[in-house]
Protein backbone atom coordinates (compact mmCIF):
# COMPACT_ATOMS: atom_id res chain seq x y z
CA UNK A 1 0.00 0.00 0.00
CA UNK A 2 3.30 2.41 0.44
CA UNK A 3 4.20 2.19 -3.02
CA UNK A 4 3.25 4.63 -6.00
CA UNK A 5 2.71 3.84 -9.32
CA UNK A 6 1.54 6.17 -12.19
CA UNK A 7 -2.27 4.22 -12.87
CA UNK A 8 -2.95 4.73 -8.75
CA UNK A 9 -5.85 7.37 -9.39
CA UNK A 10 -7.45 9.59 -12.31
CA UNK A 11 -8.86 12.20 -12.48
CA UNK A 12 -11.57 13.98 -15.21
CA UNK A 13 -9.70 16.72 -16.96
CA UNK A 14 -11.75 16.22 -20.07
CA UNK A 15 -12.43 19.70 -21.85
CA UNK A 16 -9.97 21.17 -19.55
CA UNK A 17 -6.57 22.80 -20.97
CA UNK A 18 -3.50 23.02 -19.25
CA UNK A 19 0.31 25.11 -19.49
CA UNK A 20 3.68 24.57 -18.12
CA UNK A 21 5.64 27.32 -17.52
CA UNK A 22 9.49 27.60 -15.58
CA UNK A 23 11.69 25.02 -15.05
CA UNK A 24 11.52 21.91 -18.00
CA UNK A 25 13.04 18.84 -16.61
CA UNK A 26 11.81 15.64 -16.11
CA UNK A 27 9.14 16.02 -13.18
CA UNK A 28 7.43 18.81 -15.14
CA UNK A 29 7.48 16.99 -18.44
CA UNK A 30 5.92 13.31 -16.40
CA UNK A 31 3.48 16.27 -14.81
CA UNK A 32 2.47 17.41 -18.35
CA UNK A 33 1.98 13.70 -19.53
CA UNK A 34 0.27 12.90 -16.19
CA UNK A 35 -2.43 15.39 -17.24
CA UNK A 36 -2.60 15.07 -20.36
CA UNK A 37 -3.24 11.31 -19.90
CA UNK A 38 -5.92 12.23 -17.68
CA UNK A 39 -8.05 13.82 -20.64
CA UNK A 40 -6.20 17.50 -20.37
CA UNK A 41 -4.66 19.02 -23.75
CA UNK A 42 -1.78 21.57 -23.74
CA UNK A 43 -2.21 25.31 -24.47
CA UNK A 44 -0.43 28.13 -24.95
CA UNK A 45 -2.67 30.85 -23.60
CA UNK A 46 -5.64 30.89 -21.79
CA UNK A 47 -5.74 28.15 -19.80
CA UNK A 48 -7.16 25.95 -16.92
CA UNK A 49 -4.50 25.05 -15.37
CA UNK A 50 -1.38 26.41 -15.04
CA UNK A 51 2.05 24.06 -13.82
CA UNK A 52 4.42 26.64 -12.63
CA UNK A 53 7.55 24.44 -12.49
CA UNK A 54 10.87 25.45 -10.44
CA UNK A 55 14.33 23.81 -10.55
CA UNK A 56 13.82 20.89 -8.00
CA UNK A 57 17.89 20.05 -7.11
CA UNK A 58 18.50 22.57 -4.37
CA UNK A 59 22.38 23.06 -5.62
CA UNK A 60 20.73 24.01 -8.73
CA UNK A 61 22.39 27.71 -9.92
CA UNK A 62 18.86 28.59 -10.72
CA UNK A 63 16.28 29.21 -7.54
CA UNK A 64 13.81 31.80 -9.81
CA UNK A 65 10.49 31.42 -9.34
CA UNK A 66 8.63 32.77 -12.07
CA UNK A 67 6.07 34.36 -9.54
CA UNK A 68 5.46 37.48 -11.91
CA UNK A 69 4.51 35.75 -14.87
CA UNK A 70 2.00 33.01 -12.70
CA UNK A 71 0.56 36.22 -11.18
CA UNK A 72 -0.40 37.91 -14.92
CA UNK A 73 -1.81 34.39 -15.84
CA UNK A 74 -3.66 34.28 -12.41
CA UNK A 75 -5.91 37.42 -13.16
CA UNK A 76 -6.50 36.52 -16.44
CA UNK A 77 -8.30 33.45 -14.93
CA UNK A 78 -9.74 35.14 -12.36
CA UNK A 79 -10.63 37.44 -14.97
CA UNK A 80 -12.27 34.81 -16.38
CA UNK A 81 -13.99 33.13 -13.34
CA UNK A 82 -12.07 29.86 -13.33
CA UNK A 83 -8.66 28.04 -12.73
CA UNK A 84 -6.02 25.95 -11.05
CA UNK A 85 -2.89 27.03 -10.37
CA UNK A 86 -0.44 24.60 -9.14
CA UNK A 87 3.67 24.97 -8.37
CA UNK A 88 6.06 22.60 -8.15
CA UNK A 89 8.70 23.40 -5.57
CA UNK A 90 10.88 21.80 -2.98
CA UNK A 91 9.79 20.59 0.37
CA UNK A 92 12.70 22.80 1.70
CA UNK A 93 10.26 25.62 1.00
CA UNK A 94 8.91 24.79 4.38
CA UNK A 95 12.05 23.42 5.92
CA UNK A 96 15.50 25.30 5.05
CA UNK A 97 18.14 22.95 4.93
CA UNK A 98 21.96 23.96 6.39
CA UNK A 99 24.06 23.35 3.42
CA UNK A 100 21.20 24.90 1.28
CA UNK A 101 20.30 28.32 2.43
CA UNK A 102 19.94 30.28 -0.75
CA UNK A 103 17.77 27.97 -2.20
CA UNK A 104 15.22 27.25 1.16
CA UNK A 105 14.54 31.32 1.17
CA UNK A 106 14.06 31.40 -2.60
CA UNK A 107 11.49 28.58 -2.24
CA UNK A 108 9.86 29.95 1.41
CA UNK A 109 9.52 32.70 -1.08
CA UNK A 110 7.37 31.27 -3.73
CA UNK A 111 5.67 29.47 -0.69
CA UNK A 112 4.29 33.24 0.64
CA UNK A 113 3.91 33.69 -3.00
CA UNK A 114 1.86 30.88 -3.46
CA UNK A 115 -0.26 31.90 -0.44
CA UNK A 116 -0.87 35.50 -1.52
CA UNK A 117 -1.65 34.57 -4.76
CA UNK A 118 -4.33 32.01 -3.40
CA UNK A 119 -6.22 34.99 -1.17
CA UNK A 120 -5.49 37.59 -3.90
CA UNK A 121 -7.20 35.06 -6.73
CA UNK A 122 -9.88 33.83 -4.86
CA UNK A 123 -12.92 33.05 -4.86
CA UNK A 124 -12.66 31.45 -8.67
CA UNK A 125 -9.00 30.24 -8.94
CA UNK A 126 -7.09 27.72 -6.58
CA UNK A 127 -3.61 28.14 -5.84
CA UNK A 128 -1.57 25.74 -4.41
CA UNK A 129 2.14 23.75 -4.29
CA UNK A 130 3.15 20.36 -4.44
CA UNK A 131 6.50 20.80 -2.28
CA UNK A 132 8.85 17.70 -3.33
CA UNK A 133 10.94 15.59 -1.18
CA UNK A 134 13.83 13.50 -2.62
CA UNK A 135 12.61 12.27 -5.81
CA UNK A 136 14.41 8.88 -7.94
CA UNK A 137 13.86 7.21 -11.29
CA UNK A 138 16.20 4.54 -12.09
CA UNK A 139 19.26 6.12 -9.13
CA UNK A 140 19.21 9.44 -10.95
CA UNK A 141 18.62 12.34 -8.31
CA UNK A 142 15.43 14.40 -9.60
CA UNK A 143 14.73 16.24 -6.38
CA UNK A 144 15.68 17.09 -2.97
CA UNK A 145 19.35 16.01 -1.37
CA UNK A 146 20.13 12.69 -0.09
CA UNK A 147 20.65 13.76 2.97
CA UNK A 148 17.39 14.03 3.82
CA UNK A 149 16.78 10.66 3.82
CA UNK A 150 18.25 9.84 6.94
CA UNK A 151 15.16 11.43 8.60
CA UNK A 152 12.73 10.36 6.29
CA UNK A 153 10.66 8.18 8.12
CA UNK A 154 9.70 6.03 5.23
CA UNK A 155 13.16 5.27 4.47
CA UNK A 156 13.14 5.75 0.96
CA UNK A 157 12.93 8.15 -2.07
CA UNK A 158 9.90 9.04 -3.77
CA UNK A 159 9.02 8.61 -7.22
CA UNK A 160 8.01 10.80 -10.04
CA UNK A 161 4.62 9.27 -9.81
CA UNK A 162 4.28 10.49 -6.11
CA UNK A 163 4.51 13.87 -7.52
CA UNK A 164 1.92 13.59 -10.36
CA UNK A 165 -0.18 12.36 -8.38
CA UNK A 166 -0.31 14.94 -5.81
CA UNK A 167 -0.29 17.81 -9.01
CA UNK A 168 -3.42 15.41 -10.21
CA UNK A 169 -5.31 15.43 -6.88
CA UNK A 170 -4.65 19.79 -6.84
CA UNK A 171 -6.31 19.93 -10.35
CA UNK A 172 -9.07 17.24 -9.35
CA UNK A 173 -12.73 19.03 -10.29
CA UNK A 174 -13.73 17.29 -7.40
CA UNK A 175 -11.50 18.94 -4.99
CA UNK A 176 -12.70 22.31 -5.03
CA UNK A 177 -12.08 23.84 -1.59
CA UNK A 178 -7.93 23.27 -1.31
CA UNK A 179 -6.24 26.65 -1.73
CA UNK A 180 -3.10 28.36 -0.71
CA UNK A 181 -1.68 24.66 0.64
CA UNK A 182 1.39 23.73 0.36
CA UNK A 183 1.19 19.94 -0.10
CA UNK A 184 4.45 18.61 0.85
CA UNK A 185 5.51 14.60 -0.54
CA UNK A 186 8.36 13.81 1.34
CA UNK A 187 8.12 10.70 3.16
CA UNK A 188 7.83 12.30 6.51
CA UNK A 189 11.19 14.30 6.38
CA UNK A 190 9.79 17.88 6.98
CA UNK A 191 7.77 16.53 9.85
CA UNK A 192 10.25 16.13 13.06
CA UNK A 193 12.84 14.10 14.23
CA UNK A 194 13.00 10.66 12.20
CA UNK A 195 15.27 8.83 15.03
CA UNK A 196 14.67 7.11 18.13
CA UNK A 197 15.57 9.36 20.95
CA UNK B 1 -10.80 11.07 -8.45
CA UNK B 2 -11.04 8.00 -8.74
CA UNK B 3 -8.30 4.84 -7.52
CA UNK B 4 -8.98 1.11 -6.64
CA UNK B 5 -9.64 1.02 -2.85
CA UNK B 6 -11.32 -2.80 -3.70
CA UNK B 7 -9.83 -5.44 -0.98
CA UNK B 8 -9.19 -2.67 1.35
CA UNK B 9 -11.33 -2.31 4.69
CA UNK B 10 -11.80 1.27 6.21
CA UNK B 11 -12.48 1.98 9.53
CA UNK B 12 -14.09 5.20 9.82
CA UNK B 13 -14.97 6.91 13.35
CA UNK B 14 -18.24 9.32 13.65
CA UNK B 15 -19.39 7.60 10.71
CA UNK B 16 -23.11 8.53 11.14
CA UNK B 17 -22.41 11.97 10.80
CA UNK B 18 -22.56 14.83 8.50
CA UNK B 19 -18.62 14.64 7.67
CA UNK B 20 -18.05 10.84 8.70
CA UNK B 21 -21.01 9.33 6.47
CA UNK B 22 -19.70 11.40 3.31
CA UNK B 23 -16.51 9.87 3.84
CA UNK B 24 -17.69 6.37 4.36
CA UNK B 25 -19.58 6.88 1.20
CA UNK B 26 -16.41 8.37 -1.15
CA UNK B 27 -14.41 5.51 0.31
CA UNK B 28 -17.46 3.27 -0.97
CA UNK B 29 -17.62 4.73 -4.00
CA UNK B 30 -14.09 3.94 -4.74
CA UNK B 31 -14.56 0.46 -3.48
CA UNK B 32 -13.50 -0.30 0.30
CA UNK B 33 -15.40 -2.56 2.55
CA UNK B 34 -16.20 0.49 5.11
CA UNK B 35 -16.58 -0.18 8.67
CA UNK B 36 -19.46 2.55 9.56
CA UNK B 37 -18.24 2.82 13.14
CA UNK B 38 -20.32 5.27 15.79
CA UNK B 39 -21.23 5.82 19.27
CA UNK B 40 -24.96 6.18 17.43
CA UNK B 41 -25.59 2.87 16.09
CA UNK B 42 -29.21 3.70 14.73
CA UNK B 43 -27.35 6.49 12.67
CA UNK B 44 -24.51 3.85 11.35
CA UNK B 45 -26.80 1.54 10.35
CA UNK B 46 -28.87 4.26 8.33
CA UNK B 47 -25.38 4.52 6.90
CA UNK B 48 -23.87 1.60 6.08
CA UNK B 49 -27.58 0.49 4.75
CA UNK B 50 -26.78 2.63 1.70
CA UNK B 51 -23.19 1.38 1.02
CA UNK B 52 -22.27 -2.01 -0.80
CA UNK B 53 -20.16 -4.16 1.46
CA UNK B 54 -19.96 -2.21 4.19
CA UNK B 55 -21.01 -2.97 8.09
CA UNK B 56 -22.37 -0.67 10.83
CA UNK B 57 -20.58 -0.98 14.11
CA UNK B 58 -21.23 0.81 17.47
CA UNK B 59 -18.37 2.48 18.44
CA UNK B 60 -17.62 4.40 21.83
CA UNK B 61 -14.24 5.92 21.24
CA UNK B 62 -14.29 7.01 24.93
CA UNK B 63 -14.41 3.39 26.06
CA UNK B 64 -10.99 0.93 25.46
CA UNK B 65 -13.60 -1.60 25.99
CA UNK B 66 -15.75 -0.33 22.95
CA UNK B 67 -13.03 0.42 20.73
CA UNK B 68 -11.68 -3.27 21.43
CA UNK B 69 -15.23 -5.01 20.32
CA UNK B 70 -15.80 -2.68 17.23
CA UNK B 71 -12.12 -3.92 15.87
CA UNK B 72 -12.33 -7.56 16.77
CA UNK B 73 -16.12 -7.78 15.23
CA UNK B 74 -14.32 -5.63 12.04
CA UNK B 75 -11.51 -8.17 11.63
CA UNK B 76 -13.94 -10.92 12.09
CA UNK B 77 -15.95 -9.57 9.26
CA UNK B 78 -12.97 -8.73 6.64
CA UNK B 79 -10.30 -10.33 7.87
CA UNK B 80 -8.04 -6.96 7.88
CA UNK B 81 -8.07 -3.55 8.41
CA UNK B 82 -5.94 -0.90 6.09
CA UNK B 83 -7.19 2.43 6.91
CA UNK B 84 -8.50 4.58 9.79
CA UNK B 85 -10.32 7.35 9.48
CA UNK B 86 -9.92 9.45 12.80
CA UNK B 87 -13.13 11.93 11.69
CA UNK B 88 -15.29 11.54 15.27
CA UNK B 89 -15.11 14.83 17.44
CA UNK B 90 -17.20 17.26 19.35
CA UNK B 91 -17.05 20.67 20.24
CA UNK B 92 -18.60 23.17 22.58
CA UNK B 93 -21.33 25.13 21.71
CA UNK B 94 -22.71 25.60 25.08
CA UNK B 95 -20.62 26.72 27.09
CA UNK B 96 -18.67 29.40 24.32
CA UNK B 97 -16.78 31.28 27.38
CA UNK B 98 -13.27 32.40 28.05
CA UNK B 99 -10.31 30.02 30.04
CA UNK B 100 -10.74 31.59 33.12
CA UNK B 101 -14.35 30.35 33.28
CA UNK B 102 -14.27 27.12 31.54
CA UNK B 103 -15.82 24.76 33.31
CA UNK B 104 -13.91 21.30 33.92
CA UNK B 105 -16.26 19.03 32.94
CA UNK B 106 -16.40 20.31 29.59
CA UNK B 107 -12.89 20.15 28.85
CA UNK B 108 -13.07 17.16 30.10
CA UNK B 109 -15.35 16.00 27.38
CA UNK B 110 -13.99 17.30 24.76
CA UNK B 111 -10.18 16.57 25.31
CA UNK B 112 -11.80 13.12 26.13
CA UNK B 113 -13.27 12.49 22.56
CA UNK B 114 -11.13 14.38 20.31
CA UNK B 115 -8.19 13.58 21.62
CA UNK B 116 -7.92 10.67 24.07
CA UNK B 117 -10.58 8.98 21.66
CA UNK B 118 -8.33 9.62 18.96
CA UNK B 119 -5.28 7.84 21.04
CA UNK B 120 -7.08 4.73 22.22
CA UNK B 121 -8.36 4.37 18.79
CA UNK B 122 -5.39 4.81 16.65
CA UNK B 123 -3.41 2.13 19.26
CA UNK B 124 -6.09 -0.47 18.74
CA UNK B 125 -6.39 -0.47 15.44
CA UNK B 126 -3.01 -0.29 14.45
CA UNK B 127 -2.94 -4.33 16.12
CA UNK B 128 -4.07 -5.63 13.31
CA UNK B 129 -2.80 -3.42 10.66
CA UNK B 130 0.85 -4.51 12.27
CA UNK B 131 0.60 -7.74 12.46
CA UNK B 132 -0.70 -8.42 8.99
CA UNK B 133 2.70 -6.74 7.98
CA UNK B 134 1.18 -5.08 4.49
CA UNK B 135 1.50 -1.06 5.64
CA UNK B 136 -1.77 1.12 6.11
CA UNK B 137 -3.41 4.10 6.22
CA UNK B 138 -4.53 6.45 9.19
CA UNK B 139 -6.26 9.88 8.37
CA UNK B 140 -6.90 12.11 11.15
CA UNK B 141 -9.60 14.73 11.26
CA UNK B 142 -8.49 17.79 12.99
CA UNK B 143 -9.52 21.37 12.43
CA UNK B 144 -8.24 24.76 10.98
CA UNK B 145 -8.73 25.57 14.71
CA UNK B 146 -5.82 23.39 15.53
CA UNK B 147 -3.64 25.27 13.66
CA UNK B 148 -4.99 28.83 13.91
CA UNK B 149 -6.40 29.62 17.54
CA UNK B 150 -9.63 30.85 18.07
CA UNK B 151 -11.57 32.52 21.07
CA UNK B 152 -13.80 31.15 23.72
CA UNK B 153 -13.46 27.00 22.88
CA UNK B 154 -10.21 26.33 24.16
CA UNK B 155 -10.51 22.73 24.93
CA UNK B 156 -11.40 22.06 21.31
CA UNK B 157 -8.64 24.06 20.14
CA UNK B 158 -6.35 22.48 22.23
CA UNK B 159 -7.41 19.02 21.43
CA UNK B 160 -7.26 19.67 17.66
CA UNK B 161 -3.80 21.32 18.18
CA UNK B 162 -2.86 18.10 19.80
CA UNK B 163 -4.36 15.69 16.82
CA UNK B 164 -2.03 17.86 14.69
CA UNK B 165 1.21 17.17 16.00
CA UNK B 166 0.21 13.57 17.12
CA UNK B 167 -0.37 13.36 13.52
CA UNK B 168 3.85 14.16 13.00
CA UNK B 169 4.65 11.28 15.72
CA UNK B 170 2.62 8.96 14.17
CA UNK B 171 4.09 9.69 10.90
CA UNK B 172 7.53 9.53 12.28
CA UNK B 173 6.61 6.24 14.62
CA UNK B 174 4.75 4.27 12.53
CA UNK B 175 6.60 5.04 8.69
CA UNK B 176 8.98 2.59 9.24
CA UNK B 177 6.43 -0.19 9.27
CA UNK B 178 4.80 1.37 6.19
CA UNK B 179 1.84 2.94 7.84
CA UNK B 180 1.38 6.68 6.27
CA UNK B 181 -0.14 9.23 8.63
CA UNK B 182 -1.52 12.50 7.57
CA UNK B 183 -4.05 14.93 8.85
CA UNK B 184 -7.14 17.44 7.26
CA UNK B 185 -7.70 20.49 9.11
CA UNK B 186 -11.22 21.30 7.49
CA UNK B 187 -12.12 25.18 8.15
CA UNK B 188 -15.78 26.29 8.21
CA UNK B 189 -18.02 23.34 6.61
CA UNK B 190 -21.63 23.56 6.55
CA UNK B 191 -23.85 21.11 6.69
CA UNK B 192 -28.05 20.41 6.95
CA UNK B 193 -27.59 20.66 10.76
CA UNK B 194 -25.87 24.02 10.38
CA UNK B 195 -27.53 25.63 7.09
CA UNK B 196 -29.12 27.85 9.51
CA UNK B 197 -26.19 29.00 11.28
CA UNK B 198 -24.76 30.12 8.01
CA UNK B 199 -27.88 31.76 5.89
CA UNK B 200 -30.28 34.27 6.46
CA UNK B 201 -34.12 33.57 5.66
CA UNK B 202 -33.45 35.47 2.26
CA UNK B 203 -30.93 32.83 1.18
CA UNK B 204 -27.68 35.20 1.60
CA UNK B 205 -24.71 34.67 4.17
CA UNK B 206 -26.34 36.16 7.86
CA UNK B 207 -24.86 39.29 9.07
CA UNK B 208 -21.98 38.03 11.35
CA UNK B 209 -21.47 34.76 8.90
CA UNK B 210 -20.55 37.32 5.96
CA UNK B 211 -18.09 39.39 7.90
CA UNK B 212 -17.01 35.99 9.22
CA UNK B 213 -16.92 34.71 4.81
CA UNK B 214 -14.10 38.16 4.00
CA UNK B 215 -11.38 35.66 6.02
CA UNK B 216 -11.91 33.08 3.58
CA UNK B 217 -10.44 33.62 -0.11
CA UNK B 218 -13.49 31.78 -1.99
CA UNK B 219 -15.91 33.25 0.14
CA UNK B 220 -18.04 30.94 1.22
CA UNK B 221 -18.41 27.81 3.76
CA UNK B 222 -17.13 24.34 2.63
CA UNK B 223 -18.97 20.85 2.15
CA UNK B 224 -18.59 17.30 2.98
CA UNK B 225 -18.03 16.16 -0.58
CA UNK B 226 -14.77 18.58 -0.14
CA UNK B 227 -13.51 16.78 2.85
CA UNK B 228 -14.28 13.78 1.76
CA UNK B 229 -12.72 14.17 -1.27
CA UNK B 230 -9.47 14.94 0.61
CA UNK B 231 -9.80 11.88 2.42
CA UNK B 232 -10.28 9.80 -0.38
CA UNK B 233 -6.76 11.11 -2.09
CA UNK B 234 -5.04 10.66 1.27
CA UNK B 235 -6.90 7.62 1.80
CA UNK B 236 -5.61 6.17 -2.09
CA UNK B 237 -2.34 3.99 -3.14
CA UNK B 238 -1.76 7.51 -5.06
CA UNK B 239 -0.35 9.14 -1.98
CA UNK B 240 1.84 6.80 -0.26
CA UNK B 241 4.76 8.98 -0.31
CA UNK B 242 2.73 12.11 2.01
CA UNK B 243 3.23 11.32 5.23
CA UNK B 244 2.46 13.63 8.75
CA UNK B 245 0.85 16.40 6.38
CA UNK B 246 -1.78 18.57 7.57
CA UNK B 247 -3.81 19.28 4.63
CA UNK B 248 -6.16 22.32 5.23
CA UNK B 249 -9.13 21.78 3.29
CA UNK B 250 -10.40 25.86 4.17
CA UNK B 251 -10.79 27.52 0.98
CA UNK B 252 -7.86 29.71 2.00
CA UNK B 253 -8.61 30.54 5.79
CA UNK B 254 -5.73 29.51 6.93
CA UNK B 255 -3.05 31.04 3.70
CA UNK B 256 -2.54 34.26 4.96
CA UNK B 257 -4.36 37.27 6.43
CA UNK B 258 -7.38 37.92 4.02
CA UNK B 259 -9.58 40.83 4.86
Amino acid sequence: MSMTDDAAMTVDLAGRTYRLIGNDDAVSGAVAAALSANGAQASGSEADILIAATPLLPDSSETGVPLPAVAEIGRSMAAREGGRIVFLLSALGGLPMRRHVDYSAAMAAAVAGMRGLAMALGPHVLVNAVGAGVIEQGGELLAGDRRMLTHASLGRAGTIADITNAVLFLCDPMNTYTTGQLLTVDGGWSVGYGRNF
Amino acid sequence: MRCDLSGRVAFVTGAAGAIGSAIAKRLAENGASVVVADVNLAGAEQVAAKLPGAMAQLCDIRSEASIDAAVEATTARYGRLDLLVNNAGVNTFANRVTIDSFPTAEWDRVTGIDLDGLFLMSRCALQPMLAAGRGGRIVNIASVVGLAAMRLQIAFVAAKAGIIHATRAMALELGPQGIVTNAIAPGSIMTEGTKALFYGSDGTFAGRTAEFMQHIPLGRPGTTEEIAEAVLFLSSPASGYINGQVLAVDGGWTAGFSP
